[in-house]
């Protein structure tokens, strides 16, 4: 249950940011919507392979917050305007084409928040 | 009724424009529903009106109207034509919000119920968050604006009509809301139609005449928002985020932050309050003023009460909101702070003001703007300081989390302020003189030039006078023939300072608009206009409170539907589905009685939201249901193991009763989510026919007294004394109440549930006695539902009643003038 329609939530996702590292994934986020926390991060799963929390990190305002390291006790501050990258380790998961991309994430007044969003992706 | 003068409502992208004039709109809202009665609205809306409010927000709340299809009740109490009455007769504007969706915390979000049990509709046209045009759902819409509208047209002084509440689908069809648009212009809506945005994007903008959206940075009760330094960010860009939706329209907050609802599982008001603080309206207000906006609606302005079945399952009985006026309708400190913003509103209007200018300083947390104004030809400096430390500029120093609404190169009639950090409180002014009435401040200054002749003694042409003053200091000057006065007043004595009719009162806890004042204690009043000057009139009289302490209860078991002889025969049978829509029991308290055969194993139920399983007369479970965890709600489903020591006669005899807290507010959820008896089955599988009643035997008039100890009605009775010149408002304490879960009923209204959460805490222990509701002799009831191992019979409980009393606050009116 999220207190913010998903057509809405997707807007945070930078349409067309989906990019290969060299040991994973990655991609951009940009608050749109208004300030808030981000009270911790589940998972992320593109296609078929999931990213658990200790595979992702958040890339912000110059630092680099592993997703294990954000909890009830420990939110991150995201504020409206405020531009992210979420550094997905582990497995080199992009298809040419259209992604499937889930992000579970939790929030301090909308509790779990889930965005189902896609993405296309051509290997250079 | 009230003869309809036609009034013309325009706007540009300024501001509202009535009759020709700019009008800054600063509306506070209001539940006549949750504040029952004429009676009571009136007097709120003297408060709102003296808070310098020139508005008032009103949600019309069709389920409290409608409770059969066809069937609209706008008698007694649920007369709204009085409420807008009474709110025309104040001089207030009126903001008319019918919904049908409104939210507002209330039982299944103001739709009425018997719509949610027809299968065929959908209501507000969608699924979860997809959109489902339904026919049906549009016939109700149709048949409530029939009602609705023509009883809102009767009032001229209605400014704005909003359609559907903070409304969003997936694909954002624009079907549902073009023909709410359609049908309300049909109607014969001539003022401008907006919808509110809850999500600040833009939503519907292009579809009404007014974007207007909710602005709410402070809704998790364990936030700091002291520390979290930018949660006024949506409030700091809504300039441009509004303007790049809507550019011909005026910026409208149709939901500013005036406080916030607390919760089951929350905090209670009194903390709420303690973390809001006054400081958090005083920032939203000024923010807002300074992003442009000129029309805002403080939510909720006014506290209410949820008594009956008003509240969704969320909220308790208290729907106090922290607002500047309180549930039982005193006077908090963000009522001072709105109305100090108010006053300056109404002596410099500001619905014209150019483009905004940010202005950077080097400390962080420091938020400033300026803004040219043309219709008084000077600027305004805004800045919010949101750090731990005061901020010092060059020119001014600025608390931690004030802000300041600083004057710039404004001339005045002898005078003119090149700059002032000392906060204008109000202005009175004629075509000679005027006076500027001033927020004493020792760290502020108000910088003059072109000055004229101080006390008719001296002639300067710059000069810098302190804001370190004492109450009523002031200082004089003349210049072609007119005056300026600044006269200062310390904070606390602003709060109790009050603006009516070009009169200045000081020193009342309330001033009503003919000249009458309220009083708590010896109170010496002064009083000022421009033609007579200063007055001063001394009121000494006994100061009263009163404390009833409430001991003699009679006591009585009063659930005869568990007695195993009772006869239920003329109970309505269910077929399919037991849950409240499905039976078409939609009150707090639901019945379920069967026969059961003796070779049952198991019983499997889940039931929204407390209840309790008695078989042949006693009670095998009583659960609390309701949990909310990471901010989901838990559904339980729970068996109960049956043998022959519970099943002991061949036909046994099932009593479930359930206690259902409320319907989705429909927010995010959905308003028809099932309530009562939502899963029941028995193991080995059979047929159970059960049949089913709503509410309390009291409540249904069924008095016969009971040989079960489960539920026990405490009553008591006391007098209430009325007279012409005292106002009061009276409350019930239940501090340090032994049980767990009660419900409250004054002369047979059911005025609140008092219950402990999961956590085993009350969050509400103070209900109040809703003055509409009180008469000279009055009936208190408690039914408790509960079976202490002690209480073997009713008298049992009296011994643990001791701490059960009304509290009474009360101030004398005195005319003054």
């Amino acid at each position: 249950m999220s207190i913010i329609p998903e057509f809405l939530m997707k807007r945070v996702y930078k349409k067309g940011s989906l990019k290969q590292t060299e040991d994973g994934v990655c991609f951009d986020l940009k608050n749109v919507l208004g300030p808030g926390f981000i009270s911790g991060f589940s998972f992320v799963k593109i296609n078929d392979a999931i990213f658990e929390a200790d595979k992702v990190k958040f890339l912000t305002q110059g630092s680099e917050i592993p997703a294990e390291a954000v909890s009830e006790e420990n939110p991150i501050g995201f504020r409206l305007g405020q531009e992210g990258t979420l550094i997905l380790q582990g497995a080199k998961c992009l298809r040419d084409g259209i992604n499937q991309i889930i992000i579970e994430l939790m929030n301090p007044e909308a509790g779990k928040v889930k965005l189902f969003l896609s993405d296309n992706f051509q290997a250079a | 009724m009230l003869q309809n003068r036609l009034m013309q409502v325009t706007f540009d992208k300024n501001s509202l424009i009535i009759d020709g004039k700019r009008v800054f709109i600063t509306s506070g809202a209001f539940h006549y529903f949750r504040t029952p009665g004429a009676e009571l609205a009136n007097d709120r809306f003297m408060k709102l009106k003296a808070a310098g409010y020139n508005t008032v927000d009103i949600y019309f709340n069709a389920n409290y109207h409608s409770k059969a299809q066809g069937e609209y009740d706008f008698s007694g109490i649920k007369d709204v034509r009085k409420i807008l009455e009474a709110a025309k007769e104040i001089g207030l504007y009126v903001i008319a919000r019918p919904g049908p969706f409104i939210n507002a915390e209330v039982n299944a979000g103001g739709l009425p119920f018997w719509l949610l049990k027809n299968k065929n509709v959908i209501p507000r046209n969608k699924i979860g968050s997809e959109y489902h045009y339904s026919q049906e759902y549009m016939e109700f819409v149709s048949e409530w604006y029939d009602q609705i509208i023509p009883i809102i047209n009767n009032f001229d002084n209605v400014i704005a009509f909003q359609i559907e509440n903070e409304y969003a689908t997936d694909d954002m069809d624009e079907g549902y809301m073009h023909e709410l648009y359609q049908m309300a212009r049909e109607r014969g809506i001539t003022c401008p139609i907006f919808h509110n945005d809850a999500y600040n994007a833009g939503l519907w903008a292009d579809l009404v005449d007014i974007y207007a959206c909710d602005v709410y940075p402070y809704i998790n009760p364990n936030q700091n928002w002291k520390q979290d330094h930018f949660c006024f960010d949506t409030l700091d860009n809504i300039e441009d985020n509004v303007r790049s939706f809507k550019e011909d329209a005026p910026i409208f907050i149709a939901e500013m932050q005036g406080g916030w609802f607390d919760k089951w599982d929350g905090i209670g008001y009194k903390k709420m309050r303690k973390a809001l603080g006054d400081e958090h309206i005083n920032i939203m207000t000024k923010t807002a003023i300074s992003q442009g906006v000129s029309m805002f609606n403080h939510y909720m302005a006014i506290g209410g009460t949820s008594w009956d079945d008003l509240a969704c399952d969320e909220v308790y009985t208290s729907y106090d909101f922290c607002s500047g006026i309180d549930e039982f309708g005193n006077l908090q400190p963000n009522f001072y702070r709105a109305k100090a913003i108010n006053y300056f509103l109404q002596s410099f209007g500001l619905e014209n003001t150019g483009e905004r200018e940010n202005i950077e300083f080097k400390q962080e947390n420091i938020y400033a703007v300026r803004r040219k104004d043309y219709e008084n030809d000077c600027s305004w400096l805004f800045v919010r300081n949101m750090n731990q430390s005061a901020f010092h500029a060059s020119k001014f120093i600025l608390q931690p989390f004030d802000m300041k609404i600083m004057t710039e190169n404004l001339q005045l009639n002898a005078c003119k302020i090149e700059f002032s950090d000392v906060e204008i409180f109000a202005r009175l002014k004629n075509e000679k003189d005027e006076v500027l009435f001033m927020i004493a401040d020792e760290n502020a200054n108000i910088y003059l030039e072109d000055i004229g002749l101080e006390n008719s003694t001296s002639e300067g042409k710059k000069i810098v006078i302190s804001g370190a003053k004492n109450d009523y200091d002031n200082i004089k000057y003349e210049k072609d023939g007119k005056t300026t006065q600044f006269l200062f007043i310390s904070p606390k004595l602003a709060d109790k300072t009050w603006v009516l009719n070009n009169k200045v009162i000081f020193n009342a806890d309330f001033v009503y608009s003919n000249g009458r004042i309220a009083l708590s204690k010896t109170t010496e009043i002064a009083y000022f206009d421009l033609v007579n000057g200063f007055s001063k009139k001394y009121f000494k009289f006994q100061e009263h409170s009163e404390t009833l302490d409430l001991k003699n209860f009679e006591m009585t078991f009063c659930a005869p539907e568990i007695d195993t002889y009772y006869d239920y025969s003329n109970w309505e049978r269910a077929s399919g589905a037991l849950d409240s829509l499905s039976v078409g029991k939609y009150s707090e308290f639901i019945w379920y009685k069967a026969k059961i055969p003796n070779f049952l194993e198991e019983i499997t139920l889940s039931a929204r939201h407390l209840f309790a399983v008695y078989i042949n007369g006693k009670e095998v479970l009583n659960r609390n249901s309701y949990k909310y965890e990471k901010l989901q709600q838990i559904e339980e489903t729970i068996s109960i193991p049956l043998d022959k020591t519970i099943l002991n006669k061949a036909q046994n005899e099932l009593t479930i009763l359930v206690q259902n807290l409320g319907f989705d507010k429909g927010f995010s959820g959905d308003t028809n989510h099932p309530r009562g008896l939502v899963e029941f089955s028995v193991k080995p599988n059979s047929k159970i026919d059960f049949y089913v009643q709503e509410k309390f035997s009291i409540e249904r008039g069924d008095f016969r007294e009971s040989e079960n100890p489960y539920l026990t009605k405490l009553s008591t009775t006391f007098n209430v004394e009325f007279k012409d010149n005292i106002v009061f408002s009276k409350y019930l304490s239940l501090e340090n109440f032994p049980y767990d879960r009660a419900t409250i009923f004054l002369n047979g209204v059911k005025i609140g549930r008092y219950l402990k959460n999961n956590k085993n805490q009350t969050l509400q222990e103070k209900f109040y006695l809703i003055n509409t509701f009180l008469k000279p002799q009055n009936t208190l009831d408690i039914i408790i539902w509960e079976k202490e191992s002690n209480i073997k019979q009713p008298w049992d409980f009296k011994f643990e009643m001791k701490h059960v009393i009304i509290q009474v606050g009360d101030e004398r009116i005195h005319q003054l003038y």
